[in-house]
């Protein structure tokens, strides 16, 4: 599929801060693609480039081959957006808010806005006012303005932020739908490692500005290796077994009759066949993949709730 | 198409988040017509409009409440030759006295040569109230505050990153937010205008002829002559007055969206009434001590400073009374403040659109 999104080289600095620092990655058409990273790291300067809200220092970026902040117009009927903080008027109605947006996206009739409303679930408090709405009530009007004109490119900026369970859920549910029915490239920034992992087609990691990792998902956790959790009945004769494997690495497990296993490539078998050919009996041998969060970590240095995801020597900027 | 579309979304916006103020205005117009009526009924003890005065009586009779005038300068003169007293309503006897020589001939002038002044008749009387008054003095400081929210108030407001990453472009945007604080500025003026006729034609006693020729002078320092007065039909005086009269709304405006641009709500409505109301005050101020220290002439400078220029119809001849010449009244100053105008709205205009399309939105 052909690159709908190309950001190239892009490197944009906020006075002595760098926010992005030759940063380069594409997003193909059809697909959903997660952009990670803790705070600081870049991901909403990207984003406010893409919607032609900042202009790079060096590099390009493009939608649809437009150049963002030089070729605006052009790029601009292709995505629609929604931000952290969602834009809306809070005098308006959340109906008058998306007529005021179908007017300027090009030709939505108000059959179409009232099916919005009703695909985000806003049908009843379509002509409260906005400034009524609880914060996920405006996500989720958010949601509907990015959808107006049918765009190609929907671009969501923590889009669950303020959302309860049900309505994560919820969006998680819309956004497959759209994804799959209308064929809508989806580039998903979010914290939530679980709902990318879920979503994602795609990711590219970001940590201070600059792609950590990019690719597939399910390549990007199997380059990362395996875990084995090893339930055993002597677990000195087992470590011992398991090291002299090539590849592998092990320790102590939880519970103390268990072991760990690390290795590169899918090893289940081998280790099992050795540990049995010495007489270490194996009760139960549990092959899990590293999970997002732990590649995640591993390129941030940090886990993705923890406080210190955003490093005291780390300006957070836009 | 989109600049049309763009238009309406602005006249919505501001009209639905700013409706009270417009109500109060409407309030205001309401109040004030109210009172003045009250005042009428209070002075006059009547309750219907007084019998309409054809003009060339009206002259006739300031001219003689002059000539009476006049007469008492000379017995105070007179008085001041031996207590050394020299004003005269806190003017020196003698510009006092020739001032009232100059509005006499004027007078005497204008009935001769069947000239009717400005004074004569409700409409350019109202246009002069209306457009040149207290009324537009506090319009165009309204006029000022909401342009200012224009794009400052998207920007705290947080829409203005959705609103700029569709589809038109930022010269439209501005355009619009400009088009449509105009069209709304116009609105408020013309039906302040209507209030402001129907409040003199009723003191007046008539609505006055729409048809006709009034006389003002280019320079009202000078005496009335064939070099010194242009004449002009009531209409295209009218319009005259609404035109520069909204040429200082549009200038406060460019003025307004240009600090909109550059900051966010709070700051930008807080610098722009600053401007409109402490400037001229502090210009009045430097202006004081400019003439203390050499002439008044010193300070000319300061007329082509926006913020004093900005009730231009008020220089074409005096807003209250019948006097058809005054000093700095006439063509010839309306004309010099008007290109004074003309130039800082440009200037605001494209200092706005300069930034605008530059100016990156980090949230």
């Amino acid at each position: 599929m052909p690159a709908i999104v190309e950001v190239d080289h892009l490197t944009k600095n906020f006075g002595s801060v760098r926010a992005l620092d030759d940063l380069s990655f594409s997003v193909a058409e059809g697909e959903v693609f997660g952009f990670l990273g803790p705070n600081g790291a870049g991901k909403t300067t990207t984003i406010r480039i893409l919607l032609g809200l900042l202009r790079p220092d060096a590099g390009t970026a493009r939608i649809g081959g437009h150049d963002c902040w030089n070729d605006h117009s052009r790029a601009a009927p292709l995505f629609g957006a929604t931000l952290e903080q969602p834009g809306l008027y809070g005098y308006l109605s959340g109906r008058d808010n998306l007529r005021q947006f179908a007017r300027i996206v090009g030709p939505v009739n108000e059959r179409q806005i009232t099916d919005l409303l009703a695909l985000v679930g806003m049908t009843e408090r379509a002509d409260d006012k906005v400034k009524r709405y609880s914060m996920g009530m405006r996500q989720r009007l958010a949601l509907a303005q990015a959808l107006l004109g049918r765009p190609r490119l929907l671009v969501l900026d923590e889009p669950t932020n303020g959302l309860d369970p049900n309505g994560i859920h919820g969006l998680r549910l819309l956004l497959r739908r759209l994804a799959s029915e209308q064929a809508l490239t989806i580039f998903l920034s979010s914290h939530l490692l679980s709902e990318v992992e879920e979503l994602c087609d795609r990711v590219v990691i970001l940590h201070r500005g600059q792609v950590r990792a990019v690719g597939p998902l399910v390549e990007l956790m199997n380059s990362k290796g395996y875990v084995y959790q090893i339930d055993v009945s002597d677990v000195d004769g087992a470590l011992a077994i398991a090291r002299s494997i090539d590849g592998v690495r092990a320790e102590r497990g939880t519970p103390s009759d268990s072991i760990t296993v690390f290795s590169d490539t899918d090893l289940a078998r081998v280790i099992n066949r050795a540990l049995v050919t010495a007489g270490i009996e194996v009760d139960q041998l549990v092959r899990t993949q590293r999970g997002l969060e732990d590649i995640y970590i591993e390129l941030t240095g940090v886990p993705s709730a923890s406080p210190l995801s955003a490093p005291p020597s780390e300006v957070a900027v836009p | 198409m989109m600049l049309t579309i763009l238009v309406r979304n602005e006249l919505e916006k501001t009209w639905r988040s700013r409706w009270m103020v417009f109500a109060v205005l409407a309030g205001l117009f309401l109040l004030i017509a109210a009172g003045l009526y009250s005042f009428y009924v209070y002075h006059d003890h009547r309750w219907s409009p007084p019998p309409p005065v054809a003009w060339q009586t009206q002259l006739r009779s300031d001219i003689a409440n002059n000539q009476s005038t006049l007469d008492n300068l000379q017995v105070v003169k007179q008085q001041a030759g031996t207590r050394g007293r020299t004003l005269f309503n806190g003017r020196a006897l003698n510009d006092a006295e020739a001032q009232l020589h100059q509005a006499i001939a004027a007078d005497q002038y204008l009935i001769d040569h069947d000239i009717a002044p400005l004074s004569a008749y409700s409409m350019t009387r109202a246009a002069l109230f209306g457009f040149g008054g207290i009324v537009m003095f506090l319009l165009v400081r309204i006029f000022g505050w909401l342009a200012s929210e224009q794009i400052a108030g998207e920007r705290s407001d947080r829409t203005i990153a959705i609103l700029l990453s569709r589809p038109p472009s930022r010269e439209q945007v501005l355009l619009a937010k400009a088009i449509a604080s105009f069209l709304i500025s116009l609105a408020v003026v013309l039906v302040s205008f209507l209030v402001a006729y129907a409040i003199v034609a009723f003191i007046m006693g008539s609505l006055g002829p729409v048809t006709g020729q009034v006389g003002i002078a280019i320079d009202g320092s000078k005496p009335l002559n064939p070099d010194n007065l242009v004449t002009m039909p009531i209409l295209l005086f009218l319009l005259m007055c609404i035109g520069a009269a909204m040429l200082a709304v549009l200038c406060v405006q460019g003025m307004s969206l240009l600090i909109s641009v550059l900051t966010t709500r709070w700051a930008a409505i807080g610098i722009t009434l600053a401007i409109l109301f402490g400037a001229s005050l502090l210009s009045g101020v430097v202006a004081g001590i400019i003439s203390l220290i050499g002439s008044a002439q010193s300070a000319h400078f300061l007329n082509y400073a926006f913020f004093n220029v900005l009730a231009p119809v008020g220089s074409i001849a005096p807003v209250f009374g019948n006097g058809a010449t005054e000093v700095g009244k006439g063509m010839h100053e309306f004309g010099s403040e008007v290109a004074t105008l003309a130039v800082w709205t440009v200037g605001f205009f494209a200092a706005a659109w300069f930034f605008f399309r530059r100016r990156e939105e980090a949230g």
